[in-house]
């Protein structure tokens, strides 16, 4: 594939995207990080019920999840790209494949959910478990209303509603599935790892 | 005016208006038996003179969404209102059955009250802010039902703008989660669980769509500024609220038999509640520096940058105060709440209610604006009423922080009506300063017989 | 590139930022309606208890006090008064009202029997019972 220099090293003055989905993505990275500082206070007024707690979380399953939304990311980066040069139905498959990675990412979580109500845990068991589970179902929910972002995004293309000189929507859908994999690099380590 | 049906509006407007001297009027009365604690007893109990003051509120803001929803509704769908006579009727029956119910609440005991309306068949009385008879609720669906209808068929047959929708969704919102008024289970955290689905997705929910569209309205009516540019914005402010103000309603949920996680939860989504209300100031100021015409009516303009102001003062730094639950566990129902109060609901829709009123009646009354020397006078009101919320807020806070020190902290916490005698200081200053807000409110009520001057009538 | 802001875009962040959040708002219902049988004691709601949340509604006890924080702020908290004053003192209390001292505050009389007053003891003693997570910070509400 010939790279167009111009699109892949575009410096944007604005935020690349519709601006409104900034107001959305400012006020969802505004919530999550107000949990995380949350979290960070809970965990240093009670860090060995959060260290002990910890242990009992899958880690594999986070990191392959990790890497699942890493790729899914590039996937629409690709996607963006293709749309840049006018392939529309490239681009659409890109969006395809990083929806399918988050219907993998949605899998793991769920059997990882599933192996801990069977444990009986819940919202109400501890502070850690209660943030465990918010953050987690709260990003959970994120991934599936950026799939269906995408979804109307992937069709709109496959219509070719889109082309090199408007792909505004690609963008826009672009930057809140970013949004949505970023939450998650944030949210693995502190939550999962870091003690 | 553009459409003769807007007159309408102009009931609704005055009966607002009226009710609102009633609610201060009672709130001096509370005010007054909070320093002097037998005034008026028995004829007027201290919690008759409260239910009559936050029903009259409640009420009297009603009136004026439907008076300004009567009045913007014809203008944005560029159609006459699809029956005006309905409206009246809805007009007069809202009325009726709202004295009516003041009436009883004053003439006899509530408990006789609830016998003589039948609230033994479905108990839904004696619940903060929903104290109205059964047959008051049931009158306030069919009210409300009446009014959407003809509101969403005016909308159907003509411009479908976005602050029509916003609108259409504010209302229908308001009529849905007051539903939640009927249901009252015999479990008390279940009954207060779902008492605010009613009380706070109105006044944190819904409500809010409604101020915004009733705003980015006379915004676009008194700065000429694009449609387009204040559509979206009211779009992306609308949006802020909910995000944050659903969930926002954990904030209720820290002490009344929850779990404990709501106290995570509320913290951090009402901690952003203040963003969509700075937003919504910022958004105000800046239509009116990119205005395109100078309309004459600058009291309305000055009224719709006020609410901006002044809502998110009261409702967003004053609720954010104490809607941490750490804070929140020592100020929760004192006298810290109620300053909160008292200035959200004035800020945020209060002031949003008569600036629509200061744009519309002039128009109502064929004129593009009133005289100089009546804009004048209102604006005085403006400064008298808004002053004075403020002032009352601070004593308020005050009484409510002292309130707190002395009954809640410390090895030995004093008694609840020891603390009281403690802090009768700003109790008396809160009601001095409530007869200065009175002033106001006589001088905006006075602004509009003031014959002096030219009223505007060039369009 | 010029900056896109486009009310279609706004619209749908409104209406999806919506629906999004009033979903997450009835899954953290759910959770909750599943959890409160364990906060609440519903198990002790007798009939007693039901009809003292009647009488303490008909007679508007709200317009001046508080019950777990909410309410009027004229009058004490209630949902501790249980524990504060326990049941006979209640009982007295209200029949003996209004006190009548000049320029106090003063609470009606309710006309209440000694029936009607045992349920609004057991009702008040049930809602103490509720887990408010250590709300009021102290007996005296």
């Amino acid at each position: 594939m010939i790279n167009n220099t111009r699109t892949s090293h575009e410096i944007h003055a604005t935020p690349p995207g519709d601006l409104a989905i900034w107001f959305f993505i400012y006020a969802e990275l505004l919530a999550f990080g107000v949990f995380f500082v949350a979290y960070a206070f809970a965990r240093a007024n009670n860090v060995e019920l959060f260290n002990e707690s910890q242990q009992h979380l899958n880690r594999t399953s986070g990191a392959i999840n990790t890497l699942v939304l890493i790729t899914s990311s590039y996937f629409m980066v690709r996607a963006v790209a293709a749309i840049k040069q006018g392939l529309s139905n490239s681009c659409a498959r890109w969006i395809a494949a990083a929806i399918g990675l988050g219907f993998v990412f949605l899998a793991i979580k769920i059997a990882e959910f599933n192996a801990t109500f069977a444990t009986g845990i819940s919202l109400s068991t501890n502070t850690f478990y209660m943030f465990y589970l918010s953050l987690t179902l709260f990003h959970f929910m994120h991934v599936i209303l950026g799939m269906v972002i995408l979804a109307a995004i992937m069709v709109k293309a496959l219509r070719g509603g889109y082309s090199a000189e408007n792909h505004i929507g690609v963008e826009t859908g672009a930057s809140y599935w970013h949004m949505v994999d970023l939450l998650w690099i944030i949210l693995f380590p502190l939550v999962y790892v870091i003690r | 005016m553009q459409y003769q049906s807007q007159a309408v509006a102009k009931p609704y407007f005055i009966a607002a208006i009226g009710l609102f001297v009633g609610q201060i009027i009672f709130g001096l009365i509370m005010g007054y038996q909070y320093v002097v604690g037998d005034f008026l007893f028995p004829e007027i109990p201290f919690n008759v003179a409260r239910m009559v003051h936050t029903n009259l509120l409640i009420v009297w803001l009603l009136f004026g969404f439907m008076g300004a929803t009567h009045y913007l509704i014809p203008e944005e769908a560029e159609t006459e209102l699809f029956s005006p006579k309905l409206g009246l009727i809805t007009f007069w029956v809202f009325l009726v059955a709202g004295a009516l119910t003041i009436v009883g609440y004053l003439m006899v005991p509530y408990a006789t009250l609830a016998a003589m309306t039948g609230n033994d068949l479905l108990p839904t009385m004696g619940r903060e802010f929903l104290e109205q008879p059964l047959i008051t609720k049931v009158g306030i669906v069919i009210v409300v039902l009446t009014f959407l209808f003809n509101i969403s068929m005016t909308v159907l047959k003509g411009r479908k703008t976005s602050i029509s929708l916003v609108l259409l969704v504010g209302l229908w919102g308001l009529a849905i989660f007051f539903l939640f008024s009927f249901y009252n289970p015999s479990n008390l955290v279940l009954d207060k669980y779902f008492w605010w689905w009613t009380v706070h997705l109105w006044v944190e929910g819904v409500w809010e769509l409604i101020l915004g569209a009733m705003l980015a309205f006379v915004l676009i009516k008194v700065t000429g500024v694009d449609r387009e540019v204040i559509e979206k914005w009211l779009y992306v402010i609308i949006a802020m609220t909910l995000i944050t103000g659903i969930i926002g309603t954990g904030h209720h949920y820290f002490w009344i038999g929850t779990p404990e996680y709501w106290q995570w939860f509320g913290s951090v989504f009402s901690a952003l509640e203040p963003i969509p209300f700075f937003m919504m100031t910022v958004f105000a100021f800046n239509m009116v520096n990119r205005r395109r015409r100078e309309h004459p009516n600058k009291a309305a303009t000055l009224w719709a940058l006020g609410t901006g102001v002044m809502a998110f003062l009261g409702a967003g730094v004053w609720g954010f105060l104490h809607t941490l639950a750490p804070v929140n566990f020592f100020t929760h129902g004192t006298q810290v709440t109620a300053a909160h109060g008292h200035m959200a609901f004035y800020g945020a829709y209060v002031m949003v209610n008569l600036a629509m009123i200061s744009y519309a009646m002039p128009m109502l009354r064929g004129r593009t604006a009133n005289s100089g020397a009546a804009q004048t006078l209102e604006m005085w009101s403006f400064w008298l009423m808004t002053v004075s919320i403020v002032f009352i807020t601070l004593f308020l806070t005050a009484a409510g922080i002292l309130q707190v020190w002395l009954q809640r902290m410390g090895d030995t916490p004093m008694g609840f009506m020891a603390a009281q005698d403690q802090i009768m200081i700003f109790y008396w200053l809160r009601e001095i300063t409530g007869f200065v807000f009175l002033l106001g409110l006589v001088m905006y009520i006075w602004s509009f017989f003031c014959k002096k001057g030219e009223a505007q009538t060039a369009a | 590139m010029s900056e896109t802001f486009t009310k279609a875009m706004a619209r749908n962040i409104f209406y999806g930022g919506a629906v999004f959040f009033f979903l997450l708002f009835l899954g953290l219902t759910f959770d909750t309606m599943q959890q409160l049988p364990g906060r609440d004691h519903r198990e002790n709601i007798t009939d007693s208890v039901v009809r003292g949340k009647h009488l303490w509604e008909t007679n508007n006890c709200i317009g001046c006090h508080t019950l777990l924080g909410e309410g009027a702020y004229f009058a004490p908290e209630l949902g501790n008064v249980y524990a504060r004053r326990g049941g006979p003192f209640i009982k007295a209390w209200i029949a003996a009202q209004p006190t009548g001292s000049p320029g106090r505050r003063q609470m009606p009389n309710f006309n209440l029997n000694d029936q009607q007053l045992d349920d609004l003891v057991a009702f008040f003693k049930w809602t103490g019972e509720i887990n408010t997570a250590k709300w009021p910070p102290n007996i005296e509400g």
